[in-house]
């Protein structure tokens, strides 16, 4: 009976334990990266243990981002404070101090240059757990009535004094069960997280639509644009205002022109709900594919797909194509559908970014497929992936990696043959 | 002895009691959402499937109307709007259907003044 009732109690919790979407908790940073004023930088929010508190926020930077100035607005979405700062864009950056007076959901705006990012996320700080309130409710209440029963005991009425003595090793039982138990007991949801059903639908979100568009229409070659992507819930016809950092990124954006010369890896900023927006420039005309990977809520990663053209002649002075590098191929040809490794020497000291050490894009030739995959167990100095072209064909790719005050971008295209037989 | 053991479950049970309330809210629900043009303190009463009545004050802002909506994000389900009348200056009522199963919902206050057009935003717990 009491292990059921236990079992019970441990069920009931274990259905509250919030969503991770943009908290911000003490001990989990929240760190996004965006392209913002040309410069590729990663924001990071660290969390407060109290409220109020301070909230740190610095702006860690990774491509002509040294010493950029982003100014930092704290709005709470309940409470309507706003509190400002600045974070100078750096390495290894110095973080901005900034009051919040409460919990729950805030937004923050960043400006640099004449762009600006609107980001929410959720002040969230731990609550003392429910199993100290258990065993301190529970000794208290034994302390009470054996004292209670010593009492009555005194007076010679055994009945009572018998029920209080029992109430006070039930309260001690209590107590030592919570001591065992708290292990297993996952805290109480944080104050300040977004609600939580009892039972959570599976299945992950409707799909997200995407709008890609840029402006001006049909950018001139060397012109600077934006390449907006309007998000619309399939469901619901709502913007969608929900995707959560993903490989520390509200969006993943890649724009590669058709013959794959041009490529470019950027992370939109939010500039209002659903709308991601960066700004771009291409020396060629042509036809440019965008590909966009994000995460909703409760969802998993998806790949949205757009295309945009650039008019006019080419720009007097285009930029150079980065040069080639030849990877180390096993097998030497890669075969469909089997997995093959790729593995190049880096550029530099490798630096994590986007919470991996490398990353390689690859493209079929054609455009209609896009892979993003992760370095696995590099030392440092070469990067190593492995992968399984879907399809025979040629494929360009482009290897990243993050050092010292660039991202190095190392394009090169592999040949994949059919299965034999 | 049978005493004692009905005494510790009655007390294990008090415990999962105090647990599972510290994750349900207490009825109504209310919600503040402070916009850039309006602050508004929503009452939801009850936070249920059904007919119910939202109350809402503009704290901050001269709103001249509102509407409110809904939609589940995990299920997408989206629910027409529902206007709501003035009662008194910035006191907004509305009655009708909101939601039409339990589980997390955004709900969406859309005011209208001469600041301008704001949509607020929030997210509700609905019980069955
Ligand atoms: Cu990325």
């Amino acid at each position: 009976m009491i292990r059921a009732l236990l079992l019970a109690a441990v069920l009931v919790v274990m259905f509250a334990a919030p969503a991770a979407a943009h908290n911000v908790t003490a001990g989990a940073d929240l760190r996004i990266a965006q392209t913002i004023a040309g410069a590729e930088v990663t924001l990071v929010i660290k969390g407060t243990s109290r409220v109020p508190g301070p909230l740190r926020i610095g702006v860690v930077a990774f491509e002509r981002a040294a010493g950029l100035p982003v100014s930092l607005e704290v709005r709470s979405l309940t409470g309507g404070r706003t509190v400002k700062g600045v974070a100078r864009a750096a390495a290894d950056p110095e973080y901005a101090e900034l009051r919040v007076e409460e919990t729950g959901p805030h937004q923050l705006t960043l400006r640099a240059g004449d762009e600006v990012a609107v980001v929410p996320f959720r002040v969230l700080v731990d609550r003392g757990s429910a199993g100290d309130f258990l065993i301190y409710g529970g000794l208290f209440a034994a302390g009470l009535l054996l004292v209670g029963g010593l009492l009555t005991g005194a007076v010679s009425r055994r009945g009572p004094a018998m029920m209080l003595a029992a109430g006070a090793a039930a309260g001690v039982t209590v107590a030592a069960m919570v001591v065992v138990f708290e292990p297993m007991l996952p805290p109480g949801p944080p104050d300040g997280a977004a609600p939580t059903a009892q039972t959570q639908p599976a299945g992950g979100r409707p799909f997200a639509q995407a709008r890609m568009e840029t402006a001006p229409a049909g950018p001139a070659p060397g012109q600077e644009f934006t390449l907006r992507v309007d998000l619309t819930d399939g469901s619901t016809g709502r913007p969608v205002d929900d995707l959560v950092s993903h490989h520390e990124a509200l969006a993943h954006v890649v724009v590669t022109s058709e013959d794959g010369r041009y490529f470019r890896h950027v992370h939109p900023l939010r500039t209002a709900a659903g709308r991601l927006e960066v700004r771009l420039r291409a020396d060629r005309p042509g036809r440019y594919l965008v590909y966009a990977e994000l995460e909703r809520e409760d969802s998993g990663g998806q790949l949205l797909t757009g295309e945009f053209a650039v008019d006019g002649d080419p720009a007097g002075a285009a930029t150079a194509d980065l040069p080639a590098a030849v990877p180390e191929l096993r097998p030497a040809v890669p075969v469909a559908g089997r997995p093959a490794t790729i593995e190049l020497p880096a550029d530099g000291a490798v630096r994590p970014w986007l919470g991996m050490a490398g990353h390689l894009i690859v493209r079929s030739q054609d455009g209609s497929f896009l892979g993003h995959v992760h370095e696995m167990g590099t030392n440092g100095t070469r990067l190593r992936f492995t992968f399984s072209f879907p399809r025979p064909g040629r494929y360009l790719a482009w290897a990243q990696h993050a050092t010292d005050g660039r991202i190095v971008t190392m394009p090169f295209t592999v040949d994949v043959a059919e299965p034999a037989g | 002895m049978k005493r004692l053991i009905a005494l510790a479950a009655l007390l294990v049970a008090a415990a999962a009691l105090f647990v599972a309330g510290r994750t349900s809210g207490a009825e109504p629900l209310t919600l503040t959402i402070a916009g850039s043009r309006y602050t508004v303190t929503v009452l939801i009463d009850p936070p249920r499937t059904g007919a119910i009545v939202v109350d809402t004050r503009v704290t901050s802002g001269d709103a001249d109307g509102m509407a409110l909506s809904a939609v589940m994000p995990d299920m997408g389900h989206a629910m027409p709007e529902l206007a709501a009348a003035e009662r008194e200056p910035g006191r907004f009522v509305a009655e009708g259907e909101l939601f039409t199963m339990s589980g997390v919902w955004d709900v969406s206050i859309r005011l209208t003044g001469p600041a301008g057009e704001e949509t607020l935003t929030a997210k509700a717990l609905i019980s069955g």
